[in-house]
């Protein structure tokens, strides 16, 4: 990829995006950055606390209008300014949501009841705050848009909310029943409109798309990788997957895209961009208009690139090359979450169905991807994927005229270096084996002459009789001349 | 997206056009995309889509009725045939097409057909073999005896068309819309039935239901 698309790239640390406890989960701000089950242990560490503190708190201010109580008996003067400072005390608390000690007991008493522990799966008030501003606003469009239906969005509304107080206690279902449900209630309210209401078809789409924009904006944090589904380590596994096919080119897999072209660069920022915010939409039918707009995106830098309309060969790869590149968020989650909850009509039929069709089948072969399927050797793959080398760089050749002569030459020196390391590899390589080789050589010969002293060992035998002197048997050795001596001379 | 906008839209009793989802399939280069080009090109040259040639929508009269057929085109490539089968989810009709001077890509039909017949139980959607390019007749590697013996042995429906002369491609579609009405007559039903939410990254769960059975 060039420099200019590198720099144009979007650029999410992983790391903002995982727990702040490190678990290794996807974290949520909604969740203050933690992930659901870190999140639920700090909420319920807190929430101890702050029950811990009201107690103390509930039996100070007992204490406290014991004592004024006492003190208003013995002296009325003095019983206004207690009093007043008491008063004060108690607005203060107020704001802490504790206005009286009956009120006070009758909560702590429900410490451990089924709807604290549900309020502790709750994001923060703040959260909610926002939450319930989003929901108030969806639920007044709802019935603003009913309105002009007249007699049937009054029936549809009914319908709407008995589905919506009805939900609430299905939460102990799995979330296949609660998909299930969910999915029997659209067809039902379309089967009505249409043979009670004789509402025209278009207009049941509205109205369904519509119906699936306020029940999911109330649900979706309850119906939302849910903590009974192994949802979030699929998420895991895909990341986990997608981060190690970082070195995956698009020549690798054939996508028809030169990323050299800005306007082509450009659509393919825009593409992740799209696919990225799939993310932080709530209702269904918004997480799949981001995978279309992302998809049109693809079409539009294929079109570019080859001056002709995309075929499904060309579409395919590019959007497999898309998803490694921009290793979306909880992919795995959202996938599931519109496969539930969508109006099923649109994922089978339509536009938007064939190009989130089309996502499951990237996302299924990212999964199954091996060496056969990017054209590479198993040797090839199995290095890649282990980090110990990566694909070579374009050869200079291949870059556009008009590349600044720079990067050109500096990418033709990371070229040499990266030969020239492999080549320093490959001598270290030999000169190790070689070293072996000599360890193990001088080993062997050691070992043989060590077989050999086994196998015959040096004896070496006592002699039969006394060794006597070497001149012993020279009797005339007395009748030889003396020794010379030496002669000095004058001179 | 290519919407056949200027269509008589002949409705059913119900007041709206059948939906049918028809998938093509084959390898790679045997012109399933210049099939549905051609398809959507010769009656609106201003339906072309502007941008990509993967998924239309065009809306038949077929007399009494009128039916709206999606066109999935999907990627041939070898290595995504591991993939493809869900494609086929909520699928009413599937073109198997191969090329005539390609042998191979005959092979890879009846393979495609293999998929289709672990995804759905027979007679469920109607099938059509396609040999295409009869304008490369002199490279011809397979026998139109071969596609029709093929066809008749498996109860698909059988033409030859070459997208680059126009001949027949019309006719496919129009014979799989017939066909898909008359199925839809047939069961008793007034439409075709909304498909149920499926996951779309699972194994295919065992079809209860049938939508075209005869």
């Amino acid at each position: 990829m060039s420099l200019k698309s590198e720099r144009r790239g979007i650029h999410v640390d992983q790391s903002e995006l995982l727990c702040k406890k490190g678990c290794g989960y996807y974290g949520n701000p909604a969740w203050q950055g933690f992930c659901s089950k870190c999140w639920r242990e700090e909420y319920h560490k807190a929430r101890q606390r702050q029950i811990q503190e009201d107690w103390e708190l509930a039996e100070r201010l007992q204490r406290e209008e014991e004592e004024a109580f006492a003190s208003s008996q013995s002296s009325q003067g003095a019983q206004s300014l207690t009093f007043s400072k008491f008063e004060e005390k108690k607005t203060n608390e107020k704001t802490r949501k504790v206005t009286t000690v009956k009120k006070f007991f009758s909560a702590s008493s429900r410490a451990g009841s089924k709807k604290e522990i549900q309020e502790a799966k709750a994001p923060s008030p703040s959260i909610n705050r926002q939450t319930s501003i989003e929901t108030d606003r969806v639920t007044k469009e709802f019935i603003d848009f009913l309105k002009t239906f007249h007699k049937t969005g009054q029936e549809v509304y009914k319908q709407t909310k008995m589905f919506l107080e009805a939900m609430p206690y299905k939460r102990d279902l799995s979330i296949e029943e609660q998909s299930e449900c969910t999915q029997d209630f659209y067809q039902n309210v379309a089967e009505r409109m249409q043979t009670r209401g004789k509402v025209p078809p278009e207009k049941v789409e509205k109205i369904m798309d519509q119906i699936e924009k306020h029940i999911m904006t109330r649900l979706y944090k309850f119906v939302f990788c849910p903590e009974t589904t192994d949802d979030e380590k699929k998420d895991l596994a895909i990341q986990k997957r997608i981060r190690a096919l970082h070195w995956v080119t698009p020549q690798m897999l054939c996508v028809p895209v030169n990323e050299e072209i800005p306007e082509v660069s450009d659509m393919v920022v825009k593409a992740i961009t799209d696919i990225i915010e799939m993310d932080s939409k709530r209702v269904p039918r918004d997480k799949l208009a981001c995978i279309t707009r992302c998809s049109k995106h693809i079409f539009n830098a294929i079109k570019i690139t080859k001056n002709e309309p995309a075929s499904a060969d060309d579409f395919l790869p590019t959007l497999i090359y898309i998803v490694l590149k921009g290793n979306p968020p909880r992919l795995q989650s959202n996938i599931q979450y519109i496969t539930r909850f969508c109006n099923p009509s649109r994922l089978m039929t339509g536009e938007d169905g064939y190009y989130f069709t089309n996502l499951c089948c990237a996302v299924a072969f990212i999964e199954k991807l091996d060496a056969q399927s990017l054209n590479l050797s198993q040797e090839d793959f199995d290095r890649y994927m282990s980090g110990q080398t990566s694909p070579r760089k374009q050869e200079s050749e291949s870059w556009p005229p008009e590349a600044c002569l720079g990067v050109k030459q500096m990418y033709k020196n990371l070229d040499l270096l990266s030969q020239l390391n492999e080549r320093q590899e490959r001598i270290m390589n030999e000169a190790k084996k070689l070293e072996k080789d000599l360890i193990d050589w001088t080993d062997g010969i050691a070992k043989e002459v060590q077989d050999i002293v086994e196998k015959y060992p040096l004896e070496i035998k006592p002699p039969n009789q006394p060794l006597a002197a070497i001149d012993s048997e020279n009797v005339e050795n007395d009748k030889l001349p003396p020794p010379l001596q030496p002669q000095v001379y004058a001179g | 997206m290519a919407q056949a906008a200027g269509l008589p839209q002949a409705s059913t009793a119900s007041g709206q056009p059948y939906v049918s989802k028809l998938v093509l399939l084959g390898s790679s280069s045997v012109g399933k995309t210049s099939l549905a080009l051609r398809y959507m090109k010769q009656d609106f040259s201003n339906v072309l889509p502007t941008v990509g040639c993967a998924f239309f929508t065009k809306v038949l009269d077929l007399g009494s009725s009128s039916l709206k057929l999606e066109i999935w085109d999907t990627a041939g490539q070898e290595k995504y045939q591991s993939v493809c089968h869900l494609y086929f989810r909520g699928a009413n009709a599937a073109l198997l097409v191969y090329d005539i001077t390609r042998k191979d890509s005959f092979h890879k039909a009846q393979q495609w057909l293999e998929d289709l017949e672990k995804e759905f139980q027979p007679g469920e959607v109607v099938v059509m073999l396609v040999g295409n390019k009869t304008d490369l007749g002199e490279e011809r590697e397979v026998t139109f005896q071969e596609g029709k013996e093929f066809a008749e042995s498996k109860s698909l429906l059988f033409m030859e068309t070459s997208a680059k002369l126009n001949y027949q491609v019309s006719e496919i579609f129009n014979t799989v819309a017939q066909e898909l009405l008359q199925r839809a007559g047939d069961t008793g039903s007034s439409r075709p039935q909304e498909g149920e939410a499926v996951a779309l990254n699972q194994e295919p769960p065992i079809r209860q239901r049938q939508c075209c059975a005869r």
